[in-house]
């Protein structure tokens, strides 16, 4: 079956990569073309799956690496024909494998430094936000700041009164999506801040919270 | 009763189009509260009116004709909401308890049938999705094939509409 050219422009769509007239391109596309749409819903039902799930879908993965390389040490030991030399030497170096490979996990993790400020809010280490810290002409396309370090997982917030929306991503830059957009409204004040977390899930540092207004039209 | 205008069938054209135009007005506008459901109720009226006045003639595809009504209709509406919000807040909308259990069902099957995928289909599923790698930066992190990291997807997506459906 042919593959339709737009189809490699769904995964971008869905994760709202396509901008201007791209974007519009092809959502006129997919009117005209059910293989495309029908990809399409199942698709975007697939990706909110999985962005629901984040890091639970692989959690057990991370567990199961090790053992793999201690049963490759016992084979290569246990094969009869290898001359006393060569199995020192190949014991030598795979105990520097094994030695190397386990210390990522006997390695605690730095606790984070966290103290109570005057407001009784918990502070870690700094985590600056970079756009939108002013006011702004439109409702913000992307929310961005500054990146903390390796391996690390931000949770955006966005309030008006209340929450409005919140996402993770591993990126230091996020695009709000156009339903959110679309509800945030001209001379509305908005705040929004950032959560950092480790590798391990331990919350390493917040944002402050920064306000920004829409301008009045 | 159907009616033939200048060779479309309406109803057909309502069943046929109804879910992609659904789709795109719930993209703009989520898919809490009425609002979609008003506007694509209003979007089906207006294209029935256009074809049934002879407006529309066949002259450019009807995928076309619905999308240039439906992304006209989401500006307009997201512009109309924003004045009448400037003078009120938005009322929270009233809870349907059926179609957020509905939904919360099918959130549910989905999250097990993930789970239920083998470790190498979860894999990329992760990288791609949620982490927003780019196909060559998974094949990279995963030591596959770039070609590799698309069948995985779309089999993940084989398996998942068969998991769900059980």
């Amino acid at each position: 079956m042919n593959a339709c050219p737009f189809e490699d422009q769904i995964d971008r769509y869905l994760l709202n990569q396509l901008s201007g007239e791209e974007k519009d391109r092809f959502e006129e596309h997919y009117f005209n073309c059910a293989g495309c749409f029908e990809k399409l819903a199942g698709r975007d039902e697939l990706v909110r799956a999985v962005k629901r799930q984040g890091e639970k879908l692989v959690r057990d993965l991370a567990a199961g690496k090790e053992p793999a390389r201690l049963s490759v040490f016992q084979r290569l030991l246990s094969f009869p024909a290898l001359k006393p030399w060569a199995v020192a030497a190949v014991s030598a170096a795979l105990v520097l494998v094994v030695i190397f490979g386990l210390i990522p996990l006997l390695r605690k993790e730095a606790p984070p430094r966290f103290f109570l400020n005057d407001e009784g809010t918990v502070r870690g280490e700094s985590l600056s936000l970079v756009s939108p810290v002013t006011d702004v002409k439109t409702a913000p396309a992307y929310l961005e700041w500054k990146k903390l370090g390796e391996d690390v997982e931000y949770k955006i917030s966005v309030y008006d009164n209340k929450l409005l929306w919140t996402e993770t991503t591993l990126k230091t830059r996020i695009a709000v999506p156009d339903d959110i957009r679309s509800r945030m409204t001209a001379g509305q004040k908005y705040s929004w801040e950032v959560r950092a977390f480790s590798s391990k899930g331990i919350l390493i540092a917040v944002s402050n919270r920064v306000h920004f207004r829409i301008s009045a039209e | 009763m159907k009616t033939k205008t200048e060779g479309l069938d309406l109803e057909q054209v309502i069943l046929k189009y109804k879910p992609v135009i659904t789709f795109r007005v719930k993209k703009a506008l989520g898919s809490h509260g009425p609002d979609w459901e008003d506007v694509v109720q209003e979007i089906l009226s207006q294209a029935v009116q256009k074809i049934q006045s002879g407006e529309f003639r066949g002259d450019s595809s009807a995928g076309t004709f619905l999308y240039t009504i439906t992304s006209r209709r989401i500006i307009d509406f997201i512009r109309h909401k924003t004045k009448v919000l400037k003078e009120a807040p938005e009322p929270v909308p009233l809870a349907d308890p059926y179609k957020d259990a509905v939904e919360r069902e099918r959130s549910e099957m989905l999250a097990s049938a993930l789970a239920k995928l083998k470790p190498k289909y979860r894999e990329v599923l992760y990288l791609y999705y949620y982490q927003e790698l780019s196909r060559d930066e998974v094949a990279a992190r995963l030591g596959i094939p770039v070609r590799k990291v698309s069948e995985r997807v779309n089999y993940a997506q084989k398996l998942m509409k068969k998991l769900v459906r059980k």
